[in-house]
């Protein structure tokens, strides 16, 4: 039900997708194809284990492109990474009167070498996550 | 990514409940951020536009009025659950409270001019006051496409939100839908005024949004536009939106809007610039618009409702006629002063263009005096003597030595205020007039804009965060009504918070919550009597709505309706005109007509009237009978009517916090000596022992020393009340030095004259006010004086009223020598009445508990046919409903009627007893059969006391009294524990000022009332008002005490205290308080008196007082303010 409404809320043609996706495109062709299709979701949605994406959340420290605001590159696994593009952003504010379960973070996700990347600055913490992969 | 920016879409606290963006701050926040100008877009209503205009007309920032409105459905033909299931789209629910919410999809609309302006008002106005038919019209407070498009003109329509039609049906999967709504709204608006709304609220789904919306706008020719829907300033305030939010739909948090991220706050230009990227043009539209809207509402001019004058004659040569004959009237004969200040305040007003605003308000008045409706002006209104002409006020201004120009300052060209307090009882007949001479489209009351105090965020922080009911009254229980970002230091200081669960580390995010929400505008409500009048149709000036009480009313409060030069009459309802009338109707029953003048024009020299109030015999008289008062009266034992308005003037809290008081009795008595630092003030401060006191004084003294005009004066003045700084102080006072001097005073004495005017500007009294009260006073008082027992039993019919509970009122004229008789079915009437040619009052029945409107009639009617025999002849001829006839019976009402086989009447228990039986028997037999029905008696309780006819015992008698009509009738409660209290040592009331001053003493009373007003050092200290069989205690409880006493004041109602007594011609008449203990009062046989009254008032009861507080046990209770 919920994978059925989500492809019919939006029309596999272009003018459906969002803007940002495209800003990248001469570059990543195939992801960009990959992004298009409507059934991309986000990594951090996804439950473990289905194969096509994973939860996580690791610290990683990220370089900030204070003229751009956004990440720059990051450190996972010890390897670097460098954001080519941010594909989307978006904010979480959620249960803050519930300090246990409280969420505060500004999450982005970039395209970097090796995939999709879901990055987030949890404010609570004060520290970068990497809260999701789609490889 | 740089480029400026305008925030169009903005909601305040003025959409009730979903909004947390402050007008105060919001225009300078604006500013700070560099922005052009700002929108104002509230959810259904311009609730907070004109103080936002007003706001930003003040600083360098555009402000643009607007409205979120809810449309119909216009993107599918037809109701949407004809639509297949596939094609339906959820309309969205209601966000705000009350008027603001209603279901339906949004649409931002922006005013362009004046034009637009006034189509939205009268738009939101058709919405709001359209029936709630429910049939096939559109729902309530729903614009229908047909109004849309009708009043379109000077209209900029943005396309919504995601609650927009255009945006949900994109969100739901609904493209089509999305492209139909779109076309048919952008068909409402002339070519170019509508607009694709773009927002992008930082979710996994925005940027699809905002990418569908620009592919719609492009596909259809529109222009976009981006917004944020901002809902609060900064981000983290989206904590404060959430708990307003959830508060607004009735749930505990998370908030039901699924707002999921604090993305809605007035961001920055570059923010919003980067947000949209991709569609810059959208951020350019957003200048474009601003520049478009250019909506000018005239502030500062006036708008006066049409007045009818004969053909020839203007609204001045009409005013002038009428001043000149009222003059004519009320001065015999007309003095050369009265002359030369009609002529001058006629030309004033003529100058001022406000002959019409005085001949609608003598309209009106004229009315009342037609009618017989007691009525009388007040405030500055009295200053002047045209008014005094029309018969508007009745303070002579001459003989008072009032100034026009506190009134109407030619130099300030401010709306006249003038209000007027009808008689209570009908002031629904001067309301339905003013609807009938104006016509109902150009009337409406004002509004009153109700905002959260300590009590009200806590409870509103409380159920968002999820705690039940229970505890929710627990942790609002006893807090005082002060502001909540006082909160914490009420609860660390405040002795009867003293162990309030606030105080629990647990609650340390409610209180955070508490104080961020002070002030929060929470609902709109109705003012008490405030109309405004409109020459063009009410809806084209302000958007109308239905209030809760079944009235239209303006969606502006008074400030608001001012400030866009309207005119606003407050039709205040005062019982004392009710009381005083009653009171002159009974009077004339009694000795005929003739032999009671008319109060309000009697001559103010009578001797006993004035020996009366200097006595502190002043329980009833209006504005001089609070505890602080009858101290005042003691000590400045008032002889003149010139003391009644000083006294009046004197107790206020600008007065007080100067201490005016001390040196004006000192004076007065001759315990100091009178100086005035410059000759000039001599004869301006001769009423007054040199205390300035008026704010008269304050232009006089100023005119006299300084050489300025009465109107200079008057700025000077306010310059000097309102907060200055100091270069704006030292400019007044070098100013007023530099006049002085030039008029040959002394540096020094200058110096000394501004220094006093400095100290007691910003406190003196408005003497007009004073003046016109004083008149009620004095007839108030002479009431009292030559006919107590009907001015008591008025003040008990029109109750609730003044500072005292009924039940004192009632033991006031008991001491007066008056007889109080006891309710009866045979005897009473609805209210007090009186009998024995003025020597008696009787209770009435209305105040009784569980009594009805039907049965107060039937027995009316019956009475008149003649007496009741017994309780079943009562029964049979009333139908009386069992509850009513029980609380009859339990408080002596049956007593005496019928006779037992014992050969006397029955006793209550007896009647109690026979009462089922008798109810059963009725409605098997109905009301025909027997005339006499015979039941034998049920077995019932044996009489306590045989030698009264209803074998009660006094003390059950007493509490039947209290617990059912909130009356002392047999006596004080305190005369039974007599010889306990003298065990005690307890000093009487009336023996206290006979003893010396700084005695110790102890007394005993019941609490009457408990006051804590603020005082001039900060501290607190409470008034506590006691009362014992033989008058009333005035005790005052220093901060020490209080912390000590504070909960026994609160918890109990009837005290010992310890303390030491204050008796001198300075201080007046008081007990300071040491120790205050709770007391019980129990009969010499044991029997406990109880003091509460147990049950809630009657319908048709007193709704207020002491002994009938349903809440007694909390300080807003016990502080109940008196209906002055």
């Amino acid at each position: 039900m919920g994978r059925n409404t989500e492809i019919r809320q939006f029309d596999a043609l272009p003018a459906g997708q969002p803007m940002d996706l495209l800003s990248a495109h001469g570059a990543l062709p195939v992801i960009r194809e990959l992004l298009r299709t409507p059934w991309v979701r986000r990594a951090s949605d996804l439950p473990s284990g289905d194969g096509s994406g994973k939860r996580a959340e690791v610290a990683v420290d990220v370089e900030w492109d204070g003229a751009l605001g956004r990440p720059a590159a990051f450190l996972y696994k010890g390897k670097r990474h460098v954001v080519d593009t941010v594909v989307q952003q978006w904010a979480v504010e959620s249960a803050w009167w519930d300090r246990p379960r409280a969420v505060s973070r500004r999450c982005f996700r970039v395209l970097a070498r090796g995939g999709v990347w879901d990055l987030a600055y949890d404010r609570t913490r004060e520290a970068w996550l990497l809260i999701g992969v789609v490889d | 990514m740089s480029g400026p920016f305008v925030h169009l879409h903005v909601h305040s606290d003025f959409s009730f409940m979903d909004g947390a963006v402050r007008l105060d701050g919001l225009v300078e926040h604006v500013h700070r951020l560099g922005m052009p100008a700002i929108a104002l877009t509230d959810h259904q209503g311009l609730y907070g536009a004109v103080r936002f205009y007003r706001a930003s007309a003040a600083a360098p920032v555009r402000g643009i009025v607007g409205a979120e409105v809810v449309v119909e459905a216009c993107g599918v033909e037809g109701s949407e659950c004809d639509q297949p299931p596939g094609r339906r789209l959820q309309v969205p629910a209601p966000t705000g409270l009350g008027r603001a919410a209603a279901p339906g999809f949004h649409l931002t609309l922006l005013a362009r001019d004046i034009t637009g302006y006034r189509n939205l008002c009268r738009m939101l106005s058709r919405a709001h006051l359209r029936d709630a038919d429910g049939g096939t019209g559109p729902a309530r407070s729903v614009i229908p496409l047909s109004d849309l498009s009708r009043m379109s003109e000077g209209l900029i329509a943005l396309s919504g939100c995601e609650r927009g039609e255009v945006g949900a049906s994109l969100l739901a999967g609904l493209p089509w839908r999305a492209k139909k709504a779109a076309e048919r709204l952008c068909r409402c608006f002339a070519r170019g005024d509508f607009y694709i709304e773009l927002t992008h609220t930082m979710t996994p789904g925005s940027p699809r949004y905002v990418a569908a919306l620009t592919d719609l706008a492009d596909a259809l020719g529109l222009p976009v536009v981006a917004t944020n829907d901002v809902h609060y300033l900064r981000r983290e305030d989206a904590r404060l939106h959430d708990v307003l939010s959830s508060v607004g739909a009735r749930q505990p948090l998370p908030s039901p809007l699924g707002r999921p991220n604090a993305e809605l706050y007035l961001k920055s230009a570059s923010e919003m610039r980067r947000l949209f990227a991709g569609v810059p043009r959208a951020c350019d539209a957003t200048i474009e618009i601003a520049e478009r809207c250019d909506l000018d509402l005239g502030l500062g001019t006036f708008h006066f409702p049409t007045v009818e004058v004969p053909r020839g004659e203007t609204p001045y040569s009409v005013l002038s006629k009428l001043a000149w004959r009222g003059i004519e009237e009320r001065y015999r004969p007309v003095t050369p002063e009265s002359v030369r200040r009609v002529q001058h305040e006629l030309a004033v007003i003529e100058d001022l263009g406000f002959a019409e605003y005085f001949l609608v308000v003598r309209d009106v008045v004229d009315f009342a005096r037609s009618k017989g409706i007691r009525f009388s002006g007040r405030g500055s209104a009295g200053d002047s003597i045209v008014t005094y002409a029309l018969g508007i006020t009745d303070a002579d201004p001459v003989e008072h030595d009032l100034l026009f120009e506190r009134f109407l300052n030619p130099a300030r060209r401010q709306m006249p205020d003038i209000d007027v307090d009808f008689d209570s009882a009908r002031r629904d007949e001067v309301i339905d007039y003013i609807y009938r001479r104006f016509g109902s489209d150009h009337v409406a009351m004002v509004a009153t804009v109700c905002t959260m105090t300590a009590k009200s965020a806590v409870r509103t922080a409380a159920k968002a965060l999820g705690h039940a009911p229970d505890r929710v009254n627990s942790l609002s229980r006893d807090l005082p009504w002060v502001s909540a970002r006082h909160i914490r230091e009420v609860l660390a200081t405040y002795p009867e918070c003293r162990n309030h669960p606030l105080k629990s580390p647990e609650y340390g995010l409610l209180l955070d919550i508490t104080e961020q929400l002070d002030h929060c505008a929470m609902h709109l409500g109705t003012h008490l009597g405030g109309f405004i009048i409109t020459r063009e149709p009410i809806d084209t000036w302000t958007p109308l709505q239905w209030a809760a009480k079944g009235v239209v009313v303006s969606q502006y409060d008074k400030d608001d309706v001012e400030a866009l030069g309207l005119v606003k009459m407050d039709i205040l309802g005062l019982r004392m005109h009710s009381a005083i009338s009653e009171a002159v109707s009974l009077a004339r029953e009694r000795v005929g007509e003739a032999a009671v003048p008319e109060p309000f024009l009697l001559p103010h020299d009578d001797k006993a009237v004035y020996s009366a109030i200097a006595a502190a015999d002043t329980v009833g008289m209006f504005q001089l009978e609070s505890s602080g008062q009858r101290n005042l009266a003691t000590r400045l034992r008032e002889d003149t009517f010139s003391d009644i308005i000083a006294a009046i003037s004197l107790f206020r809290p600008g007065p007080l916090e100067a201490d005016m008081i001390v040196p004006f009795i000192r004076r007065r008595h001759g315990l100091e000596p009178v100086v005035v630092p410059h000759p000039g003030m001599g004869p301006i401060l001769r009423d007054t022992y040199g205390v300035v006191i008026y704010q008269e004084q304050v232009l006089q003294i100023a005119k006299a020393v300084a050489g300025f005009t009465l109107a200079e004066a008057d700025s000077f003045r306010r310059a000097m009340t309102k907060d200055r700084s100091r270069a704006e102080m030292e400019s007044l006072h070098g100013e007023f030095v530099r006049r002085a001097c030039a008029l040959g005073s002394e540096r020094a004495a200058a110096e000394e004259v501004f220094r006093q005017l400095e100290g007691f500007a910003a406190y003196g009294f408005n003497k007009a006010h004073a003046a016109c009260f004083a008149v009620v006073s004095y007839a108030s008082a002479w009431l009292k004086v030559h006919y107590p027992a009907e001015f008591a039993a008025a003040i008990l019919n029109n109750e609730p009223m003044g500072f005292y509970s009924p039940r004192l009122v009632l033991d006031d004229v008991r001491h007066h020598g008056i007889r109080i008789l006891p309710p009866h079915v045979n005897a009473s009437d609805a209210g007090c009445s009186v009998e024995e040619e003025g020597r008696a009052v009787r209770v009435g029945l209305k105040g009784l508990h569980r009594m009805t409107e039907r049965l107060l009639c039937a027995m009316e009617t019956e009475l008149a046919v003649r007496p009741f025999d017994d309780l079943a002849d009562f029964l049979r001829r009333t139908r009386a409903e069992a509850p009513a006839a029980e609380s009859l019976i339990r408080v002596g009402a049956c007593d005496g009627l019928g006779v037992t086989d014992a050969g006397r009447p029955p006793t209550r228990d007896e009647l109690l007893a026979l009462l089922p039986e008798l109810k059963a028997v009725l409605a098997r037999e109905g009301p025909a059969g027997e005339r006499a029905l015979v039941i034998a008696p049920s077995r019932a309780r044996p009489a306590q006391d045989l030698s009264h006819v209803s074998g009660w015992s006094p003390v059950r008698r007493l509490g039947a009294e209290l617990e059912l009509l909130g009356l002392a009738v047999t006596c004080h409660p305190l005369e039974f524990a007599a010889v306990d209290l003298k065990r005690r040592g307890v000093t009487w009331a009336r023996d206290l000022p006979r003893l010396e001053d700084r005695t110790r003493v102890r007394v005993a009373g019941v609490r009457e009332r408990a006051q804590t007003p603020p005082t001039r050092s900060g501290k607190r200290t409470c008034f506590l008002t006691l009362e014992d069989p033989t008058g009333l205690l005035d005790v005052v409880v220093f901060s020490d005490a209080l912390e000590r006493s504070g909960e026994t004041i609160v918890k109990h109602r009837c005290y010992i205290v310890d303390g030491v007594l204050q008796n001198n011609a300075e201080r007046g008449l008081a007990i300071v308080a040491e120790d205050i203990a709770p007391y019980t009062v129990r009969s010499e046989h044991g029997e406990a008196v109880r003091l509460r009254r147990g049950v809630g008032a009657a319908p048709l009861g007193p709704l207020r007082g002491g002994a009938g507080h349903t809440d007694e046990e909390e300080w807003s209770a016990v502080e109940a303010t008196s209906a002055q």
